[in-house]
This record gives C-alpha cells, structure tokens and sequence, in this order.
C-alpha cells in the first residue's frame, strides 16, 4: 500500500514535470522564433511599400493617357513652309528673321514661348518678322519613356506639310509635358493634328514611322556642332542648348525682355 | 567587483543611447530622402537616368521605387523594428549610391547626385562627388554600428524579442 502510494506520487510528480516542459520548451523556441518573424515581416513591410510605390508613381506617371492635348487656334495668316527639319514662318518681306532652335520638352523653351510668343506672334502677323524654327531633339532620353522630343518634332514637321505648324508648335508648348514624366504620345500627337483640321492620312502614317526623324537628328548634331550658336553654359563653358535663338548667325541674350523690339529697331 | 559590473553597466547603457541616435538619425535620414524624391517623381527619373548606367525601362522601374524602399527603411528604423536587418539593407542601398556615384566620376560624367532631390546633369565645375560620397559613408557608419550593434532604446524589437535586434 505504502509502496503503491509512494510509487503513485512519484509518477504524478513525473507528469507535472513533463507537463511544465513543453511550456518552457515552447517559450525558448518563442524566442529564436521571434527574430525570424520579425525578419519576415521585415521584408514583406518593404516589400509592400516598394511594390505600392512603383504601382503609385506609375498610375501618376500616366494620367495623361487618356487626356487630350489643349487646342490653341491661331488667326494668324502668314506662310509656312518646312524646309529640310527646319519650318520658316511669316512674309518674304519681313526685315528681320531669327532662328528660334528648340525642343517641346524643354522646360526653359516652354517659357521662353510663354514670355514671348505673343510678342512674336504679333510681328510674324504684321509682317516685320520672320521666324526659321528648328525643332531639336536634345532632349529625346528625358521622357519616360524616351523618344517624346524626336516624336514631337516629327509631328510638328508634319502638320507644317499639312500648314498648321504655328497652331500645333503653339499647342504643344501650351501643354507641356514635364521632363522625366511621360511625353504626349504619337496617338495624342496625331489627335492633336485631327483636332486642327489635319485630316490628310500621311499625317498620321507620318507620326507613326517617323518620317522626319532622321533629318531631325541631323539638323541637331549640325546645330551642336556649330561655333556660332555656342552659348554660355556656366563655369566658363560654352555649349549647344536650348533654346537658342540667332540672327544673323549670332545668338541674341534674352535675357533682356526688350531684345525683340530691339533687333526690329535696328 | 560592484564597481565592475556597475561600470558595465553604464558602458552598456551608453552604447545603448549612441545605438539609439544613430537609429534615429539614419531613420531620418531615409525619412527626408524618400520623401524628396517621392514627391518630385519626376525629377527622380532624370536623377537616375543622369547616372547612365540602366536603360530607360529599367531606370522608371527603379526611380519609383526607390523613393518607397527610403521611407520604409527609415519608418522601420524610427521605430525600431527588425533594427539588424534593416541596418543590413541600409548597408546594401548605400553602398549602390556609393558605387552609382564612383561610376559617374570615374567615367568623367558631370551629374549632381540627387541624393536629397535634384539630380541629373550638372556644368562640368558643379560636380562634388567626393563630398558626396564622404556622406554616404558617413551614413554607413550609422547603419554598421546597427548591424553589428542593433540594441537600442525606444524600440520595437525590445518589446518583440527582448535580446533585442534581429
């Protein structure tokens, strides 16, 4: 009896020892268990936030894929006629003629047009000046995707083939895209064309195979190459950029908001 | 032998406070340069294009997201969880801005680093690549000391695991 009892305490006193192991056992795997939770979770937090960033900055990147580019109509009757990848704009008669060297994703350009396209505006319509625009393509790798400078300055060749340069160059520097965001499309280049009457299929054919793209290339590494259309570019440096704009084969500052009525009055 | 461990101690304590700023500062650091960059994508996409080294399909990718891996790098850090690990990611990131950067002068490119927005092409004068990388490595002393040493005050993993750090 006394034995059975002793013997049975004992074995209650095994169990209650096997029954606090797994507890302890359990609480020390806790702790290795931790670090590795903590890892993981970890690595999906960044996860997460990398994938939601990209999907983010691309849905912002591409709001303007379904937007239409803005319309500005021009009453301005004056010739323009493309030569080679440049578009000469206002009468034969006019005493002054600058060459205006941009591209539509410029930043700088977009000002420059905002400043003083109305002012050109007005003497290419009573007939004292002349514009030669070059539409370069410095610019053609800082669109995402690249390719929006050549792209537009193709477009813009086209629609001077189908006379409405002034209208579509005004509209492109008007809604500008940014640089690094995404450029104007060839199909919204082309809805833009539609827009302003350009009905003619080679116009769109055009957009598409890049008719001009070549000569645009061309015209650009021909203007870099240049020492007169050298400017200033800091630290003592001189350098092709745009916009440049030159008479008589010498790039005029303007910087000084007068430098137009200026050249005019000489 | 009281002196002893009470000299520990405080040698512990004062490790654990350095550890503490550093966490915070290179939380802060992430904090500002992510949300920089996060806010000006597209100022990001021409600082990573200015490096030359991806092609164009590959540099959107990484412009946006890299902004993102910054903020949850340094919201991790600020609050302190999985200390050790992020420390190490810190460590890999850094060390891509630091080799980025050596390229871009080792090749002669004249680029600003974007590190703290801004980026792309510079005049050839305006360059500061050795400033520029002296940063970066100070900022990796911040995230090695937390690599090697991740037990800090105020933190997350203090609470999860109490040995502290991953």
């Amino acid at each position: 009896m006394g034995g059975a009892e002793r013997s049975a305490r004992k074995r209650r006193q095994n169990q209650a020892v096997t029954r606090t192991a797994p507890v302890a056992a359990a609480r020390k795997a806790g702790s290795n268990r931790n670090p590795v939770i903590v890892g993981v979770l970890v690595v999906v937090i960044i996860a997460a936030a990398v994938i939601a960033g990209v999907i983010y900055s691309n849905s912002k990147k591409n709001s303007t894929e379904s937007a239409a580019i803005a319309v500005q109509q021009v009453s301005l009757s004056v010739p323009a006629t493309r030569d080679g990848a440049v578009v000469t704009v206002g009468k034969d008669t006019a005493k002054a003629t600058i060459d205006v060297y941009e591209d539509f994703l410029c930043p700088i350009c977009g000002e420059f047009e905002k400043t003083y396209g109305p002012q050109i505006e007005q003497h290419l319509a009573d007939g004292t000046l002349r514009v030669r625009y070059h539409m370069v393509n410095l610019l053609n790798d800082r669109s995402d995707p690249a390719g929006y400078s050549t792209d537009s300055a193709n477009a813009a060749l086209l629609a001077a083939d189908a006379g409405k340069f002034y209208q579509f160059h005004k509209s492109l520097f008007a809604d500008q895209p940014e640089e690094g965001a995404r450029g104007w499309s060839k199909d919204q280049l082309t809805a833009l064309g539609n827009s302003l009457g350009i009905t003619t299929p080679a116009f769109a054919a055009g957009i598409q195979s890049g008719t001009y793209n070549q000569q645009i290339t061309d015209a650009y590494n021909q203007a870099r190459s240049n020492p007169s259309l050298q400017v200033d570019i800091g630290n003592g440096q001189t350098g092709f950029g745009t916009p440049t704009i030159a008479a008589n084969n010498k790039t005029i500052d303007t910087s000084a908001p007068t430098w137009l009525t200026t050249l005019l009055a000489n | 032998m009281c002196a002893g461990s009470l000299a520990t101690v405080t040698k512990g304590t004062a490790l654990d406070l350095v550890g503490t700023l550093f966490r915070l500062g290179l939380a802060g650091v992430w904090l500002v340069s992510g949300w920089v960059k996060a806010s000006d994508p597209n100022q990001t996409y021409i600082a990573v294009h200015a490096y030359d080294v991806l092609p164009s399909g590959v540099v959107s990718v990484v412009a946006g997201a890299m902004p993102f891996l910054e903020l949850a790098l340094g919201v991790l850090l600020l609050v302190g969880l999985g200390t050790r690990i992020t420390a190490a990611l810190s460590c890999l990131v850094l060390l891509a801005f630091v080799a980025a950067v050596a390229q871009s002068w080792a090749r002669g490119l004249s680029i600003d680093c974007g590190c703290f927005g801004g980026g792309g092409q510079v005049a050839k004068g305006d360059t500061r690549y050795p400033q520029e990388i002296a940063r970066d490595i100070g900022f990796l002393v911040l995230a090695v000391w937390l690599l090697v040493r991740p037990r800090t005050r105020l933190a997350v993993d203090a609470v999860v695991g109490r040995r502290g750090g991953v």
